[in-house]
């Protein structure tokens, strides 16, 4: 079975509400469809507020979505009740962005392993240490890091523990939510290294949230570009970003400055920021924002259309206006 | 070369611990802003980058303990001078940005009223033209409804907005020969962070200031800064120009940040 594709994450129309004071609602997820096979890397993109968060959530039930399916590993795992979630999370593991703040500052890396292995796998001790020796040499630290409190870490190293702790349970699906948000740029590239060989021995799939462009084109195969609760565009990360249709994802990928020396960008400018993702009015999401607008683009939300195979956009005017770069 | 308007001379020093110790920090750093210039100190956490900045307005923490050096800035040495006369330069001549704008703004009073009591200590006058200078200020860095917006309190911007007010408070209100940003745009969106950055240019720009950008993003630094300085544990590695530094990095601790930043081969 080797190869052969297999989807191990799917969504389909999953969305979030939160109701808010005076009978609003603010839609932090809005109708969103993923699919994710093993040995692969989806990435969701999108600025503060777009919902690639909330997602990651969703997925593994730590938000409870209002609407939508997931299925993971062909379970339904919307219809799953909350005694059985502990299945789920022998399947799917999420790795924070801040290693400070999802490692007891109180555990050693000895007692963040094992509990895992007790809980899930009901482990002896004997075969609990066995395995926890076995994690940190994957994750390439050392076992004199087990007796380690993670203020005795550095923030790679405990970066490192965080996804030797996911990897715990031996899942299919890794949620890595920003990271490496929080690491300087050397460290970046080791945590990234890292996260590609262990994809590679273990046929890992990985839902990666990002805001960092450099990081998806450097580990991701399909990119999803999220805005306001939406997608916008998605497809094969090297075919988005070579060609992006939708004016957002060409305005994320024109203000990001590249560290070299005398590149010019030619930025497609939005209006003003963000709005609030209370009672959105209907029509496109980036109305009122878009240079590119119109007329017709406050009528309805613009469904996803597909521009070339397997890249998708949700955007009328640029697909007709056929100034695609 | 000119005569640059500030020069950090081996600046040496050390953190008191706890036990009465010292940790060494700083190593002879030693570097020069050139008038109108946009320079950028680069470098990753505990580089020593900000702790250097924080010295020349006499900011630095108190467990900082100098050992060597002179920070000369316009033919005066900063460190010598009394606090008193230091309070003249910090926020006349010199004035600062921090990362995090609305932590650095005062919640309980209004944006506006904030850069007009800045404004009316600078330079005084009535309290209604402070309150127009704040204003327009505000309207110069593009915050729009700028009357209104001047009204609200921090906690009713966002953080691009807030870094605005914040850039509006000390380049147009303060008129400062020199001017200090420490990671102005972390934590910001991109696309906001690039108008961010935009507008640092033009201002300094327009204005004829000086520059000095504390930065680990090299994107940015390629795009705006002439100069870079390049810092690692406490020491200068590499100064030069931001051509030089990005096509000729003389230092191999230069070479391997531009690589990490890229996450090319060296990453792979």
């Amino acid at each position: 079975m080797n190869g052969a594709p297999y989807t191990v994450l799917r969504t389909r129309g999953l969305a979030k509400q939160y109701p808010v004071a005076g009978g609003r609602r603010l839609v932090a997820v809005d109708g969103v469809d993923l699919a994710l096979d093993a040995g692969r890397t989806l990435a969701l993109v999108g600025e503060s507020g777009s919902g690639k968060s909330t997602i990651a959530r969703c997925v593994v039930r730590l938000v409870e979505p209002s609407a939508g399916e997931v299925w993971i590993n062909g379970r339904a795992v919307h219809a799953m009740g909350r005694g059985s979630l502990p299945e789920l999370y022998r399947e799917a593991q999420m790795v924070f962005q801040d290693p400070n703040g999802s490692l007891n500052p109180r555990m050693t890396v000895r007692q963040v392993l094992h509990e895992p292995l007790r809980l899930h796998l009901k482990l002896d001790r004997e075969r609990r240490e066995a395995r926890a020796r076995q994690l940190v040499e994957q994750v390439g630290l050392t076992p004199a890091h087990l007796d380690r409190y993670p203020h005795e870490l550095s923030g790679g190293q405990r970066q490192r523990i965080g996804i030797a702790r996911a990897l715990a349970v031996e899942p299919d699906l890794l949620i890595l939510d920003e990271p490496t948000s929080s690491l300087d740029v050397s460290v970046r590239g080791d945590i990234l290294a890292l996260l590609l060989r262990l994809q590679r021995e273990m046929r890992l799939a990985y839902l990666f949230i990002t805001h960092d462009l450099q990081v998806v084109r450097h580990v991701a195969d399909d990119v999803a570009v999220m805005y306001l609760g939406g997608i916008v565009e998605s497809g094969p990360v090297a075919e988005v970003f070579a060609r992006p249709a939708h004016p957002y994802t060409r305005a994320l990928l024109s203000a990001a400055p590249v560290p070299e020396w005398g590149v010019t960008r030619t930025r497609l400018r939005l209006a003003g920021e963000i709005p609030s993702p209370i009672d959105p009015p209907p029509g496109c999401r980036l109305v009122g924002r878009c240079p590119l607008a119109q007329p017709g683009c406050s009528a309805a939300r613009p469904p996803l259309v597909e521009v070339s195979p397997g890249h998708l956009s949700a955007c009328p005017v640029t697909l007709t206006a056929g100034d695609r770069p | 070369m000119t005569v640059p308007l500030l020069r950090v001379d081996g600046l040496g020093g050390a953190f008191r611990r706890r036990d009465g110790g010292l940790t060494p920090v700083l190593h002879d750093v030693s570097f020069a802003l050139q008038p109108g210039c946009i320079t950028a100190v680069v470098g990753e956490t505990g580089s020593g980058k900000s702790l250097t900045a924080l010295t020349i307005l006499g900011l630095q923490p108190s467990a900082f303990v100098r050992r060597s050096g002179r920070i000369l800035f316009a033919g005066q040495d900063l460190l010598a001078l009394p606090p008193s006369a230091m309070r003249a330069v910090r926020g006349r001549r010199i004035s600062m940005v921090f990362q995090d704008a609305r932590a650095a703004l005062n919640p309980v009073f209004s944006v506006g009223a904030q850069l007009a009591d800045v404004h009316r200590l600078q330079h005084g006058g009535s309290a209604r033209a402070a309150w127009d200078a704040a204003v327009e200020a505000l309207r110069r860095v593009r915050i729009p409804e700028a009357e209104r917006r001047a009204r609200q309190y921090p906690h009713e911007f966002s953080g691009g907005m807030a870094q605005r007010a914040m850039i509006a408070m000390a380049a147009l209100v303060c008129t400062p020969a020199l001017l200090i940003l420490d990671e102005p745009t972390t934590g910001l969106d991109v696309t906001i962070q690039s108008d961010i950055m935009e507008l640092i240019v033009e201002l300094c720009r327009d204005r004829g200031l000086t520059a000095c950008l504390i930065t680990h993003d090299l994107g940015v630094v390629a795009e705006s800064c002439e100069e870079v300085v390049v810092m690692n544990a406490g020491r200068v590695v590499e100064t030069g120009t931001t051509e030089a530094i990005f096509t000729r990095p003389q230092q191999p601790y230069t070479r391997r940040l531009l690589a990490a930043s890229r996450l090319d081969a060296a990453a792979a």
